[in-house]
């Protein structure tokens, strides 16, 4: 029977010598879902994964991943999870083939079966050709392909990827990507992608979590996230000078909240339907509109806002 | 079982792949299975002459092993962590006793094939050496040659193995991994340093002292087969 929930973390929390590396974690990450793991390095991602795959106990609260428990039945959540680590863990003196074929005889693929399911997975990432050079003359990006073909081979029910793109050149990030989109596009499994790339996550995941100094401080939908902030709109007009913004007849809640680089004025609102508003103030004082654009927050924008940074103005 | 042969499976095809080491090894293997047989007549002459280089050849095999497997067992825990393979395996569903008896395992069996091939190389020496008269066994002819030939290098090596798999996970340094793991070795001359024990070379004493040696080796492996836990490299890869 299919489980609701892929991974349920319940007031989770890791400590290591007194130092907390995770406290008070509540998540639910649906099956089926792409979740985006995110957070700043020391966050607390890696050690979160580390918990769910029963490579830790955790010191308080509990963590289940598809409805099973990984500090008794660690084995079993291993054996159901294909894991793609922030050090990818390819056994550089062997070859490619080799190394996927670890991976299968470790996930108890039949000797019969063995070789076409080695092949196919070779073949997904576009590696057939290297299949017996060395992994040691391997790129970065062809040892992240192929690590992701590793954790593919056993057709898991969870992926787990740990930061993929660490490392890549904006080409290999793109293909690593298109990769993942790939998976994505797929479905049938859920994928539990820890990542830096807000972009990446942003195009690629359903639901994304922040966490900072081993908190979660925002969880939802990328797209739900950026609306839930203020809402703002972005005007470019004629000369405006401080007393004449000073003067403007604004709804209330509304205010500029300074100029970006290339002109643009940024107005806070108190509701998106101020804007009608703002643009009566502008149009009274005779400030010249020429272009009045509601402003999209981004998963960047609202990350850097929950992690201590800078929202772009 | 299963789990097992899947890592002997890996790190036979890890050494396989490791060139160096194999240049390395069978470099060690040709200076040792030569060097005794060939500096023979120089070393010693006469009957009490040859026992003594025959002596002195079984304990080249012997320490050729001791070497070998006191570099290699630690080796192999140390380069999962400096080749960044280490959290893979432990997140696999490779149980914690086979990762550990497969380093173990592997370790030794690499130690025990260099004390063989030492022997079969000294074997070859001596014959050639001898200039085509008819083959000897040099010491493999005696019942107690054979006995330190083919027993007391399995007991030694699995106990060094054991050891030196033991060291590695908290050791971070190969040298001093192999400092500590031959540390283990000298270890075992203390009961005659301190005469606790008289070595003696009857075939009665050479046999009990293999059996004693087996079995601390087979008890140190089930000791740590039991402690073993994969959270023990977690835990270090964390810090």
């Amino acid at each position: 029977m299919a489980e609701a929930a892929a991974v349920v973390c319940t007031g989770l929390g890791r400590t290591f010598q007194g130092r907390q590396a995770v406290a008070d974690l509540d998540l639910m990450v649906p099956a089926g879902a792409v979740f985006g793991f995110l957070g700043p390095n020391g966050a607390g991602k890696t050690t979160t994964v580390r918990m769910m795959l029963g490579l830790l106990p955790p010191t308080s609260g509990s963590v289940r991943v598809m409805g099973l428990d990984p500090v008794r039945e660690g084995t079993a959540v291993r054996a159901a999870t294909g894991v793609v680590l922030d050090q990818v863990g390819l056994y550089e003196r062997l070859t490619a083939w080799q190394n996927i074929e670890f991976a299968a005889r470790v996930a108890r693929v039949p000797a019969a079966e063995r070789g076409a399911r080695i092949e196919a997975a070779l073949r997904r990432v576009e590696l057939w050709d290297r299949r017996a050079d060395r992994v040691s003359g391997f790129s970065k990006g062809m040892r992240q392909k192929l690590g992701v073909a590793r954790a593919l081979l056993a057709e898991p029910r969870l992926l787990v990827l740990d930061e993929p793109s660490s490392g890549l050149d904006p080409i290999n990030i793109v293909m690593l990507r298109d990769l993942l989109l790939s998976l994505v596009q797929e479905g049938g499994r859920t994928i539990f992608l820890c990542t830096h790339h807000l972009d990446e996550a942003q195009r690629i995941c359903s639901l994304v979590g922040i966490i900072q100094a081993g908190r979660l401080v925002a969880l939802g939908a990328p797209s739900a996230l950026g609306a839930g902030a203020q809402p703002a709109v972005r005007v470019r007009c004629g000369r405006l000078e401080a007393e004449e913004i000073a003067a403007l007849r604004l709804p209330p809640g509304a205010a500029f909240a300074g100029q970006t680089p290339d002109g643009e004025w940024r107005v806070t609102l108190q509701h998106p339907e101020d804007v009608e508003g703002v643009i009566a103030a502008l149009v009274g004082a005779g400030a010249g509109v020429r272009s009045v654009i509601p402003e999209q927050r981004s998963l960047e924008d609202v990350y850097l806002s929950v992690v201590g940074g800078q929202v772009h103005a | 079982m299963h789990d097992l042969g899947t890592v002997l499976w890996k790190e036979s095809a890890e050494f396989a792949g490791n060139r160096r080491f194999l240049r390395t090894f069978g470099f060690a293997v040709l200076i040792m299975g030569l060097l005794p047989v060939l500096s023979r007549q120089t070393a010693a002459a006469g009957a009490s002459g040859a026992a003594l280089t025959m002596f002195v050849s079984l304990l080249y095999a012997l320490f050729s092993g001791v070497i070998v497997v006191a570099q290699t067992a630690p080796d192999l825990v140390l380069h999962e962590r400096s080749g960044r393979t280490l959290e893979y395996l432990l997140a696999t569903r490779l149980s914690d006793a086979a990762i550990f008896a497969g380093k173990v395992i592997v370790g030794a069996a690499v130690g025990y094939c260099s004390s063989l091939l030492t022997v079969l190389i000294q074997l070859l020496a001596v014959n050639l050496r001898g200039g085509g008269g008819a083959w000897t066994w040099y010491y493999l002819a005696e019942p107690w040659g054979r006995l330190l030939v083919f027993a007391a290098p399995a007991a030694l090596a699995v106990y060094i193995a054991t050891v030196g798999t033991f060291v590695a996970l908290r050791v971070g340094d190969q040298r001093a991994a192999y400092m500590v793991t031959m540390l283990s070795v000298a270890l075992l001359a203390v009961p005659f340093l301190l005469h606790i024990l008289t070595l003696q070379f009857t075939m009665s004493w050479i046999a009990h002292a293999v059996i004693v040696l087996a079995g601390l080796a087979l008890v140190l492996v089930a000791v740590g087969v039991r402690l073993f836990r994969r959270e023990m490299l977690v835990l270090y890869l964390q810090e």
